[in-house]
Protein backbone atom coordinates (compact mmCIF):
# COMPACT_ATOMS: atom_id res chain seq x y z
CA UNK A 1 0.00 0.00 0.00
CA UNK A 2 2.71 2.38 1.16
CA UNK A 3 4.66 1.56 -2.26
CA UNK A 4 1.61 2.11 -4.43
CA UNK A 5 1.52 5.82 -2.31
CA UNK A 6 4.78 6.86 -3.08
CA UNK A 7 5.02 5.38 -6.43
CA UNK A 8 1.89 7.61 -7.61
CA UNK A 9 3.34 10.24 -5.61
CA UNK A 10 6.73 10.05 -7.84
CA UNK A 11 4.73 9.88 -10.63
CA UNK A 12 2.21 13.05 -10.16
CA UNK A 13 5.59 14.49 -9.32
CA UNK A 14 7.17 13.99 -12.34
CA UNK A 15 4.73 14.34 -14.97
CA UNK A 16 4.82 17.85 -15.05
CA UNK A 17 8.28 17.97 -15.30
CA UNK A 18 8.42 15.83 -18.29
CA UNK A 19 5.33 17.79 -19.79
CA UNK A 20 7.25 21.20 -19.64
CA UNK A 21 10.79 19.04 -20.48
CA UNK A 22 8.86 17.84 -23.67
CA UNK A 23 8.04 21.56 -24.24
CA UNK A 24 10.94 23.00 -24.49
CA UNK A 25 10.20 25.71 -22.23
CA UNK A 26 13.27 27.89 -20.63
CA UNK A 27 15.75 26.88 -18.67
CA UNK A 28 14.58 30.10 -16.12
CA UNK A 29 11.09 28.63 -15.60
CA UNK A 30 11.84 25.59 -14.93
CA UNK A 31 13.98 26.25 -12.58
CA UNK A 32 11.58 28.88 -11.29
CA UNK A 33 8.98 26.13 -10.62
CA UNK A 34 11.45 23.42 -9.16
CA UNK A 35 12.40 26.34 -6.68
CA UNK A 36 8.46 26.78 -5.76
CA UNK A 37 7.98 23.29 -5.53
CA UNK A 38 10.80 22.57 -3.54
CA UNK A 39 10.27 25.15 -1.21
CA UNK A 40 6.74 24.22 -0.24
CA UNK A 41 7.50 20.42 0.17
CA UNK A 42 10.48 21.10 1.67
CA UNK A 43 9.63 23.46 4.66
CA UNK A 44 5.98 21.60 4.94
CA UNK A 45 8.19 18.24 6.08
CA UNK A 46 10.40 20.05 7.87
CA UNK A 47 7.27 22.01 9.66
CA UNK A 48 5.62 19.01 10.53
CA UNK A 49 8.99 16.77 11.63
CA UNK A 50 9.79 20.00 13.70
CA UNK A 51 6.15 19.69 15.06
CA UNK A 52 6.56 15.72 15.89
CA UNK A 53 10.19 16.35 17.77
CA UNK A 54 9.25 19.38 19.83
CA UNK A 55 5.83 18.01 20.91
CA UNK A 56 7.86 14.48 22.05
CA UNK A 57 10.57 17.45 24.11
CA UNK A 58 7.59 19.60 25.64
CA UNK A 59 5.85 16.58 26.40
CA UNK A 60 8.68 15.03 28.10
CA UNK A 61 9.57 18.25 29.73
CA UNK A 62 6.09 18.36 31.48
CA UNK A 63 6.22 14.84 32.54
CA UNK A 64 8.98 15.34 34.56
CA UNK A 65 7.60 19.27 35.74
CA UNK A 66 4.74 17.02 36.85
CA UNK A 67 6.60 14.81 39.20
CA UNK A 68 9.33 17.38 40.00
CA UNK A 69 7.51 20.54 40.70
CA UNK A 70 10.65 22.06 43.12
CA UNK A 71 13.22 21.60 39.62
CA UNK A 72 10.08 23.40 37.52
CA UNK A 73 12.74 26.53 36.44
CA UNK A 74 15.72 24.39 35.72
CA UNK A 75 13.37 21.96 33.03
CA UNK A 76 12.00 24.82 31.88
CA UNK A 77 15.47 26.17 30.87
CA UNK A 78 16.84 22.86 29.50
CA UNK A 79 13.18 22.49 27.41
CA UNK A 80 13.67 25.79 26.00
CA UNK A 81 17.23 25.05 24.99
CA UNK A 82 16.16 22.13 23.59
CA UNK A 83 13.15 23.49 21.86
CA UNK A 84 16.03 26.16 20.19
CA UNK A 85 18.05 23.42 18.56
CA UNK A 86 15.28 21.55 17.05
CA UNK A 87 14.15 24.44 15.61
CA UNK A 88 16.92 26.00 14.17
CA UNK A 89 17.09 23.03 11.95
CA UNK A 90 13.97 24.14 10.15
CA UNK A 91 14.62 27.55 10.66
CA UNK A 92 17.45 26.35 8.01
CA UNK A 93 15.05 25.10 5.59
CA UNK A 94 13.33 28.45 6.07
CA UNK A 95 16.19 30.17 5.58
CA UNK A 96 16.70 27.87 2.08
CA UNK A 97 13.32 28.10 1.23
CA UNK A 98 13.18 32.05 1.04
CA UNK A 99 16.46 31.87 -0.44
CA UNK A 100 14.92 29.56 -3.61
CA UNK A 101 11.25 31.70 -3.72
CA UNK A 102 13.14 35.33 -3.38
CA UNK A 103 16.39 35.46 -4.62
CA UNK A 104 16.84 36.00 -8.28
CA UNK A 105 19.14 33.34 -9.82
CA UNK B 1 8.42 40.37 -1.18
CA UNK B 2 8.07 44.18 -2.53
CA UNK B 3 4.35 43.94 -3.88
CA UNK B 4 3.26 43.41 0.04
CA UNK B 5 5.52 45.36 1.42
CA UNK B 6 5.68 49.01 2.48
CA UNK B 7 8.99 50.74 2.97
CA UNK B 8 9.50 52.07 6.45
CA UNK B 9 8.78 55.76 7.31
CA UNK B 10 12.91 56.50 7.70
CA UNK B 11 14.61 55.48 4.75
CA UNK B 12 18.41 57.09 3.35
CA UNK B 13 19.17 55.81 -0.01
CA UNK B 14 22.86 55.34 0.44
CA UNK B 15 22.35 53.06 3.79
CA UNK B 16 20.98 49.90 3.90
CA UNK B 17 18.00 49.91 5.80
CA UNK B 18 19.06 47.23 8.91
CA UNK B 19 22.40 49.48 9.42
CA UNK B 20 19.72 52.59 10.03
CA UNK B 21 17.63 51.32 12.12
CA UNK B 22 20.68 49.51 14.37
CA UNK B 23 21.81 52.93 14.93
CA UNK B 24 18.35 53.86 15.68
CA UNK B 25 18.45 50.95 18.63
CA UNK B 26 21.57 51.99 19.35
CA UNK B 27 20.73 55.64 20.19
CA UNK B 28 17.85 54.56 21.70
CA UNK B 29 20.19 52.06 24.51
CA UNK B 30 22.57 54.94 25.05
CA UNK B 31 19.91 57.37 25.79
CA UNK B 32 18.30 55.06 27.91
CA UNK B 33 21.41 54.10 29.76
CA UNK B 34 22.57 57.93 30.27
CA UNK B 35 18.74 59.20 31.94
CA UNK B 36 18.98 55.98 34.11
CA UNK B 37 22.92 56.54 35.04
CA UNK B 38 22.79 60.44 35.53
CA UNK B 39 21.41 60.68 39.27
CA UNK B 40 22.43 57.54 40.44
CA UNK B 41 21.70 57.04 44.09
CA UNK B 42 22.08 54.10 46.74
CA UNK B 43 17.84 53.56 46.70
CA UNK B 44 17.60 53.54 43.04
CA UNK B 45 13.99 55.16 41.92
CA UNK B 46 12.62 55.58 38.49
CA UNK B 47 14.88 54.68 35.22
CA UNK B 48 17.59 53.32 37.52
CA UNK B 49 15.54 51.19 39.48
CA UNK B 50 14.25 49.67 36.01
CA UNK B 51 17.77 49.34 34.85
CA UNK B 52 19.07 47.53 37.73
CA UNK B 53 16.00 45.43 37.80
CA UNK B 54 17.14 43.89 34.30
CA UNK B 55 20.57 43.70 34.69
CA UNK B 56 20.22 41.92 38.01
CA UNK B 57 18.41 39.65 35.72
CA UNK B 58 21.45 38.81 33.58
CA UNK B 59 23.57 38.54 36.54
CA UNK B 60 21.57 35.87 37.79
CA UNK B 61 21.61 34.04 34.75
CA UNK B 62 25.60 34.22 34.34
CA UNK B 63 25.99 33.21 37.87
CA UNK B 64 23.51 30.33 37.56
CA UNK B 65 25.38 29.16 34.33
CA UNK B 66 29.41 30.40 34.24
CA UNK B 67 29.72 30.48 38.23
CA UNK B 68 30.23 33.05 40.87
CA UNK B 69 33.15 34.82 38.41
CA UNK B 70 30.00 35.43 35.48
CA UNK B 71 29.80 38.58 36.57
CA UNK B 72 32.76 39.26 34.46
CA UNK B 73 30.78 38.44 31.09
CA UNK B 74 27.98 41.08 32.30
CA UNK B 75 29.33 43.79 29.78
CA UNK B 76 29.21 41.30 26.80
CA UNK B 77 26.36 39.67 27.22
CA UNK B 78 23.83 42.04 28.89
CA UNK B 79 25.24 44.68 25.61
CA UNK B 80 23.98 41.49 23.35
CA UNK B 81 21.11 40.51 24.86
CA UNK B 82 19.79 44.65 25.65
CA UNK B 83 20.29 45.17 21.93
CA UNK B 84 18.66 42.10 20.60
CA UNK B 85 15.51 42.44 22.43
CA UNK B 86 15.07 46.28 21.31
CA UNK B 87 15.90 45.33 17.47
CA UNK B 88 13.48 42.34 18.01
CA UNK B 89 10.83 44.42 19.50
CA UNK B 90 11.27 47.08 16.87
CA UNK B 91 9.88 44.82 14.36
CA UNK B 92 6.81 44.90 16.25
CA UNK B 93 6.17 48.46 15.74
CA UNK B 94 4.50 49.28 12.25
CA UNK B 95 7.01 51.41 10.05
CA UNK B 96 10.02 50.43 11.80
CA UNK B 97 12.07 47.61 10.74
CA UNK B 98 14.20 44.81 13.02
CA UNK B 99 17.81 44.79 12.32
CA UNK B 100 18.03 41.61 13.78
CA UNK B 101 15.86 40.13 10.79
CA UNK B 102 18.71 40.81 8.38
CA UNK B 103 21.48 37.82 8.47
CA UNK B 104 24.08 40.78 8.35
CA UNK B 105 23.23 42.02 11.86
CA UNK B 106 22.49 38.56 13.54
CA UNK B 107 25.98 37.36 12.00
CA UNK B 108 27.97 40.22 13.41
CA UNK B 109 26.47 39.89 17.33
CA UNK B 110 27.07 35.78 16.53
CA UNK B 111 30.45 36.29 15.58
CA UNK B 112 31.38 38.80 18.20
CA UNK B 113 30.18 35.75 20.61
CA UNK B 114 32.58 33.45 18.40
CA UNK B 115 35.44 35.18 18.94
CA UNK B 116 34.98 36.19 22.00
CA UNK B 117 34.84 33.27 23.92
CA UNK B 118 37.71 31.51 22.31
CA UNK B 119 39.91 34.97 23.41
CA UNK B 120 38.60 33.94 26.77
CA UNK B 121 39.32 30.17 26.72
CA UNK B 122 42.67 30.84 24.94
CA UNK B 123 43.59 33.81 27.64
CA UNK B 124 42.38 31.55 30.50
CA UNK B 125 44.30 28.32 29.33
CA UNK B 126 46.66 29.22 27.43
CA UNK B 127 47.35 28.37 23.09
CA UNK B 128 48.18 24.70 23.02
CA UNK B 129 45.92 23.65 26.26
CA UNK B 130 43.11 25.40 24.70
CA UNK B 131 43.87 23.60 21.56
CA UNK B 132 44.36 20.16 23.20
CA UNK B 133 40.57 20.38 24.72
CA UNK B 134 39.13 20.03 21.18
CA UNK B 135 40.52 16.54 20.80
CA UNK B 136 38.51 15.26 24.18
CA UNK B 137 38.95 12.22 26.61
CA UNK B 138 39.04 10.02 23.97
CA UNK B 139 41.70 7.06 23.22
CA UNK B 140 44.80 8.81 21.35
CA UNK B 141 44.14 6.78 17.95
CA UNK B 142 40.39 8.47 18.17
CA UNK B 143 41.69 12.09 18.93
CA UNK B 144 42.56 13.41 15.01
CA UNK B 145 39.67 12.46 14.43
CA UNK B 146 37.43 13.90 17.21
CA UNK B 147 39.57 16.94 16.57
CA UNK B 148 38.13 17.62 12.92
CA UNK B 149 34.87 17.24 14.18
CA UNK B 150 34.88 19.28 17.51
CA UNK B 151 35.76 22.09 14.62
CA UNK B 152 33.62 21.63 12.91
CA UNK B 153 31.12 21.60 15.68
CA UNK B 154 32.39 24.80 16.81
CA UNK B 155 32.27 26.39 13.50
CA UNK B 156 28.61 25.47 13.22
CA UNK B 157 27.51 27.53 16.31
CA UNK B 158 27.83 31.30 15.25
CA UNK B 159 26.08 29.48 11.68
CA UNK B 160 23.47 27.91 14.23
CA UNK B 161 23.34 31.73 16.06
CA UNK B 162 22.54 33.68 13.68
CA UNK B 163 20.31 31.77 11.52
CA UNK B 164 18.00 31.03 14.65
CA UNK B 165 17.23 34.59 15.61
CA UNK B 166 17.53 35.81 11.62
CA UNK B 167 15.00 33.05 10.76
CA UNK B 168 12.82 34.09 13.89
CA UNK B 169 12.60 37.26 12.91
CA UNK B 170 11.98 36.99 9.38
CA UNK B 171 9.36 34.25 9.77
CA UNK B 172 7.37 36.66 12.06
CA UNK B 173 8.07 39.50 9.71
CA UNK B 174 6.91 37.78 6.50
CA UNK B 175 4.12 36.39 8.49
CA UNK B 176 3.02 39.86 9.89
CA UNK B 177 3.35 41.37 5.82
CA UNK B 178 1.31 38.64 4.51
CA UNK B 179 -1.76 38.86 6.85
CA UNK B 180 -1.58 42.64 6.81
CA UNK B 181 -1.93 42.65 3.15
CA UNK B 182 -4.54 40.20 3.20
CA UNK B 183 -6.94 42.65 5.41
CA UNK B 184 -5.65 45.69 4.40
CA UNK B 185 -6.88 47.90 0.86
CA UNK B 186 -5.78 45.37 -1.47
CA UNK B 187 -7.23 42.39 0.41
CA UNK B 188 -10.22 41.92 2.29
CA UNK B 189 -10.71 45.41 3.55
CA UNK B 190 -10.18 46.87 0.18
CA UNK B 191 -13.21 44.00 -1.19
CA UNK B 192 -15.81 45.14 1.44
CA UNK B 193 -15.29 48.75 0.55
CA UNK B 194 -15.34 48.33 -3.65
CA UNK B 195 -19.45 47.94 -2.61
CA UNK B 196 -19.79 44.66 -4.60
CA UNK B 197 -22.27 41.75 -2.41
CA UNK B 198 -19.55 39.55 -1.97
CA UNK B 199 -17.12 42.68 -0.37
CA UNK B 200 -20.09 43.22 1.89
CA UNK B 201 -21.12 39.71 3.05
CA UNK B 202 -17.69 37.81 2.74
CA UNK B 203 -14.96 40.40 2.79
CA UNK B 204 -15.95 42.67 5.80
CA UNK B 205 -16.30 39.97 7.97
CA UNK B 206 -13.48 38.40 6.80
CA UNK B 207 -11.37 41.79 7.52
CA UNK B 208 -12.64 41.80 11.42
CA UNK B 209 -11.87 38.01 12.00
CA UNK B 210 -8.29 38.41 10.81
CA UNK B 211 -7.60 41.80 12.57
CA UNK B 212 -9.06 40.27 15.65
CA UNK B 213 -6.62 37.29 14.83
CA UNK B 214 -3.29 39.78 14.27
CA UNK B 215 -4.08 41.49 17.43
CA UNK B 216 -5.48 39.07 19.52
CA UNK B 217 -2.93 35.87 18.85
CA UNK B 218 0.09 37.37 16.82
CA UNK B 219 1.32 39.87 17.59
CA UNK B 220 1.53 38.17 21.06
CA UNK B 221 3.10 35.64 19.88
CA UNK B 222 5.45 37.91 18.42
CA UNK B 223 6.46 39.55 21.62
CA UNK B 224 6.58 35.99 22.89
CA UNK B 225 8.95 35.38 19.88
CA UNK B 226 11.33 38.15 20.29
CA UNK B 227 11.60 37.82 24.42
CA UNK B 228 12.34 33.55 24.01
CA UNK B 229 15.07 34.34 21.23
CA UNK B 230 16.49 37.29 23.11
CA UNK B 231 16.66 34.42 26.04
CA UNK B 232 17.83 31.70 23.87
CA UNK B 233 21.14 33.65 22.26
CA UNK B 234 22.17 35.15 25.61
CA UNK B 235 21.75 31.39 27.28
CA UNK B 236 24.17 30.15 24.63
CA UNK B 237 26.64 32.48 24.79
CA UNK B 238 26.52 32.05 28.03
CA UNK B 239 26.83 28.58 27.94
CA UNK B 240 29.69 29.15 25.16
CA UNK B 241 31.60 30.82 27.51
CA UNK B 242 31.27 28.77 30.32
CA UNK B 243 32.64 25.60 28.50
CA UNK B 244 35.78 27.86 27.24
CA UNK B 245 35.88 28.69 30.70
CA UNK B 246 35.44 25.86 32.85
CA UNK B 247 37.83 23.44 30.92
CA UNK B 248 40.47 24.74 32.86
CA UNK B 249 39.24 23.27 36.16
CA UNK B 250 38.18 19.55 34.40
CA UNK B 251 41.95 18.33 33.44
Amino acid sequence: MQRIVTMSLMAILAVPAMAWAAEGAGGGDMAKAFAVLAAGLGFGLAAGLCGLGQGRAAGSAVDAMARQPGAIARIQTAMLLGLAFIESLTLFVFVIAVILLFVKS
Amino acid sequence: MEIIEHPPILHVAAIPDHVLYTWIAMGFLAVVALVASRRTSLVPTGSQNFMEIVLEQFVKELEETIGPEGRRYLPLIGTLGLFILTSNLMGLVPGLVAPTANLNTTAACALIVFVTYHVIGVRKQGFIPYLKHFAGPVPLALKPLMFVIEIISHCARPLSLSLRLFGNMLAGHILLAIFFFMMGFDGMLGWALSGSLGGIVVGAPAAVVMVVFVVGFLLPLKILVAFIQTFIFCKLAMLYVAAAVEEAEHH
